[in-house]
């Protein structure tokens, strides 16, 4: 298996595009992502078999994950963040929502999370950005919920 | 001007020496005043966040970036950058050493005063902050911009000397501080103080080994120094704080302290610019240098 195959398609394409930049588009790139992170908010009328929304210790701010599976059980993610979240979060929340849709629940919980600092890129990661790897957790955490649900559901 | 307090305590010194007005209220403008002069000359507005693409997303316009890490810090040792990297820095943002240097930033400006304590490292003098940040900026809706301004490129002197022995302290210094139960003032949260968590609440863990603080600290949040919407409290305020009640004054030495010596940067210019406090020190290396350190002596405490 390659490494790009470990990568669901939507968001291999990403990390490929984002990591192909220059210093200075990359930084264009991710705050155009962070600016679209609010059209990941749910829309009217969209249903959820799971939403998760809390204040951890981790991130500055409250952060609501919000999973659809259709009935080809694959995944649909919606999610909320707080004014105080940082941008490189809100630009990751955005490129998780979009990379990540369409797969199904095991194979987000399957995601390596080695992708973060090739999109974030060296200049960018710090300490104090970890909280960009705070998104793809919490985003796993309601995917293994619902597995688990399933899964005794399958016992009953 | 403030008058020489007693050596012997505070509790001699009578209430009324306590200063009511900044002493260097040249140090400190509002967000009002710096639309007002943004098109001055000989002036130039820097941004220093936190947040690493924040700026990215929209500053004041004209405003410089400058990146705490990546620009004042030495891309390998712990320690920050040589004279000439900062001569270099300043001279590709278009600032000499008369350009008066106007900070400004995010988290009620943490890092604009770091970022003015470096440069006051490197001895340029002319430094201000907006009172505020850019919270306060925003919140009134002052102009943002995404344009990043270019500068003609001036020619800094490459400083002679970097001011550490002046206004920053090593951890030897601050372990002399804390024998001879000088000043030494932690303004990091309570539970860090206390050694009930080695992390700020809300951020990650930075690699601290040990909780506590440095014996004979004293416990000052830096949000102590500051109003709900994350300007300075009045000199009165910060009196009352520092030098009543943390006995504070201006013949003793002072050295301030946080994690990696960013919070501690904005009570360093509370101290020496708002209430005109001539010897206080930040130790930079702060907690994550003390809780690691082999030997150090921790105190923990209610």
């Amino acid at each position: 298996m390659t490494e790009e195959k470990m990568y669901p398609e939507k968001l291999n394409k990403i990390i490929n595009l984002v990591e192909s930049l220059p210093e200075d588009e990359r930084r264009e790139t991710l705050v155009s992502y962070a600016d679209s992170a609010k059209k990941q908010e749910p829309r009217a009328g969209e249903k959820f078999d799971l939403e998760d929304i809390r204040k951890d210790e981790e991130c500055a701010d409250k952060v609501g994950v919000y999973l659809q599976v259709d009935d080809q059980g694959k995944a649909h993610l919606r999610m909320t963040l707080g004014p105080e979240v940082q941008t490189l979060t809100r630009a990751m929340t955005a490129i998780l929502c979009k990379g990540l849709d369409g797969v199904t629940p095991q194979e987000i919980l399957d995601l390596p999370s080695d992708f973060v600092t090739r999109i974030v890129g060296a200049e960018l990661v710090r300490i104090r950005s970890q909280t960009t790897y705070y998104v793809l957790t919490r985003i796993k955490s309601i995917c293994k919920v619902y597995l688990d649900r399933q899964r005794m559901a399958d016992v009953a | 001007m403030l008058l020489p307090l007693l050596e012997s305590g505070r509790n001699l010194r009578p209430m009324n020496t306590l200063p009511t007005a900044y002493a260097h209220p040249e140090a400190l403008v509002d967000t009002e005043w710096v639309e007002k002069h943004l098109q001055d000359d000989g002036i130039r507005i820097v941004e220093s966040n936190e947040d690493i693409l924040l700026y990215d997303t929209g500053h004041i316009p004209g405003a410089v970036h400058i990146d705490w890490r990546a620009d004042l810090q030495h891309p390998v040792i712990r320690d920050y950058i040589k004279p000439e990297k900062f001569a270099e820095l300043c001279s590709r943002n278009g600032i000499t050493p008369q350009t008066t240097c106007i900070f400004y930033g995010d988290k009620a400006n943490w890092w604009a005063c770091y970022a003015l304590w470096a440069f006051r490292l490197f001895g340029h003098e002319n430094v201000k902050i907006v009172n505020g940040g850019r919270d306060k900026w925003k919140a009134e809706n002052r102009p943002m911009t995404r344009e990043v301004p270019k500068y003609p490129r001036t020619n800094y002197p490459v400083p002679k000397k970097r001011f550490d022995k002046e206004i920053r302290a090593f951890a030897d210094e601050a372990l002399a501080q804390s024998k001879s139960r000088k000043p030494l003032i932690d303004v990091r949260s309570p539970g860090e103080y206390k050694g009930e968590i080695t992390h700020m609440p809300e951020y990650p863990q930075e690699g601290v080994l040990r909780g506590g603080h440095i014996p004979g600290a004293q416990s000052v949040p830096w949000k102590t120094a500051t109003n709900d919407d994350g300007t300075f409290k009045s000199a009165a305020e910060l009196a009352k704080i520092y030098m009543d009640q943390c006995g504070i004054n201006p013949a003793t030495e002072t050295v301030v302290y946080c994690r990696i010596g960013e919070r501690s940067s904005h009570t360093w210019f509370v101290l020496t610019y708002l209430l005109g406090l001539d010897n206080v020190r930040n130790y930079d290396g702060s907690w994550t240098e003390w809780g690691n350190k082999v030997g150090a002596p921790i105190e923990k405490s209610a």
